[in-house]
């Protein structure tokens, strides 16, 4: 009886073609890992494993999973090209982009203050607390504002701590 | 059951596993043994063979910081499973978005109060040359907007000297604002924050063509030449006034309002009565002829 589903059944996917096994219908990497992108699945299996990457998806709800395996391809595809930092180096980058335009919006806003306290001394009623609540509104800290992210990495200057506040415990749960 | 090893204590990962932890256990120096869930969120992601795997690369002081980065993503997707670090990716991007907007935004601000600034300098300046339209002697030297720049006349303008009248508290441009200017010019030179002022101001002199002529006879050791054309531009109607045939009754009776001429004056209303009489009785002469001719 040969079997004519042959036919009909669809391709295996990037993760069973490169692993040599039989895709089966129910394949948890098929509906992520095309068979036109080989590379991602290499990817993948090369830094985290298949296995390690199954047993993430079978915990994680399904319509979650494609964004699930977009994110570890991304990561995969930044250790290869960066052994040592992979994505985190991307992290300092940004974080430490955040540190220089704070600093200057914070040089800007004392500018700001003092071009405002000119033209409120120049007033005929200037009143004292309007400077203050000017302050207030512009010279507070753009980090206190918006705060830093979840958790901070500075390979450069700081040794690595165990104590560092993503390690003791996350309390924000994860926005999905 | 935990293997003890001669130095100490097993470390997580060979706890873990519940194996021996031998002195030669390349993971031992990343994983104390009080911290089991490092290992266990680093294992979940990576497992120990590809850690292993991606330490044999590297170098013995890249190492350390390789694993640095390791444990924080492993804690990362342990923190957001779907995500892992595309979190804190995603935060730093909108952050510094909102930064730059922010910035922006005040920027704005600072050019509108420079530019409030600079006009509270301009408005002495209009009050000389309204002094200076009425005929008035103009003031000596000790008027604080005489100034002189001797190598761009053209340039000429009341607001290049404001730097020098700016008082001690509005100026900004060297007083301790390097770190902005550097840090927001790119390391340029505090200079460019003074040439921006001089573009500003130079753009307002070319829109109000009348302060710069007026405010050009200041210019008298530079270059006489333009200070002259100026001059006469600027006094249109003593100096060209045979050439100004528009106004009204003849020349005579307009040379008759210099203060300098006063014969010319009495001429000149004696003219003007005559001519007045001769007008009304050309009216009266009209209007008898009007009638005649309506009761025709």
């Amino acid at each position: 009886m040969a079997s004519s589903s042959s036919t009909y059944s669809n391709p295996p996917c990037a993760a069973c073609k490169f692993l040599r096994r039989k895709c089966v219908p129910n394949c948890i990497f098929s509906p992520y890992f095309p068979p036109e992108e080989p590379t991602k699945f290499i990817n993948v299996h090369k830094i985290f494993g298949a296995s390690n990457v199954s047993k993430l998806l079978q915990e994680i709800l399904p319509h979650q999973r494609e964004d699930a395996v977009n994110s570890l391809a991304y990561e995969a595809e930044a250790r290869l090209k960066d052994p040592v930092y992979g994505c985190v180096g991307a992290i300092s980058v940004l974080q430490r982009q955040v540190l220089l335009l704070q600093k200057e919006l914070d040089a800007t806003n004392a500018d700001l203050m003092r071009y405002t306290n000119v033209n409120i001394d120049q007033m005929p009623n200037k009143n004292s607390y309007s400077s203050a609540a000017i302050l207030n509104q512009n010279g507070e800290c753009f980090g206190k504002r918006v705060g830093y992210g979840s958790g901070s990495f500075d390979p450069v200057s700081l040794p690595y701590n165990s104590s560092t506040s993503w390690y003791n415990g996350p309390n924000s749960e994860e926005n999905s | 059951m935990t293997i003890k090893s001669g130095t100490g204590q097993a470390c997580a990962a060979c706890k873990y596993q519940r194996r021996r932890c031998t002195p030669e256990c390349l993971l031992a120096p990343f994983f104390p043994a009080d911290q089991p869930k490092m290992f266990q969120n680093v294992h979940k992601l990576f497992g120990v063979k590809h850690i292993q795997n991606l330490l044999k690369e590297l170098d013995p002081d890249q190492k350390a910081m390789a694993m640095k980065s390791i444990k924080f993503h492993a804690a990362m997707r342990d923190k957001y499973p779907v995500y892992g670090c595309l979190v804190e990716i995603q935060q730093l991007t909108y952050q510094i978005q909102l930064a730059e907007e922010e910035l922006q935004a005040v920027l704005q601000q600072l050019a509108y109060y420079r530019q409030q600034n600079q006009q509270q300098e301009m408005s002495p300046t209009n009050d000389y040359l309204s002094q200076l339209q009425l005929g008035m002697e103009p003031p000596g030297n000790n008027n604080p907007v005489s100034f002189v720049h001797p190598d761009n006349p053209t340039q000429y303008n009341a607001v290049t000297a404001l730097p020098i009248n700016v008082p001690p508290h509005a100026s900004y441009s060297n007083n301790g604002d390097v770190d902005y200017n550097t840090n927001y010019l790119d390391s340029k030179e505090n200079n460019v924050v003074d040439s921006l002022w001089i573009q500003q101001a130079y753009s307002y002199s070319n829109n109000d063509n009348n302060n710069s002529m007026v405010m050009q006879p200041q210019l008298t050791t530079s270059n006489p030449e333009e200070t002259n054309q100026d001059y006469n531009e600027m006094h249109p109607f003593f100096d060209n006034i045979d050439d100004r045939q528009s106004f009204i009754g003849s020349k005579e009776v307009y040379e008759s309002s210099l203060e300098s001429s006063q014969k010319d004056s009495r001429q000149a209303v004696e003219q003007m009565a005559e001519n007045e009489l001769k007008s009304a009785a050309a009216c009266f002469s009209l209007t008898q002829n009007q009638i005649e001719g309506c009761s025709i």
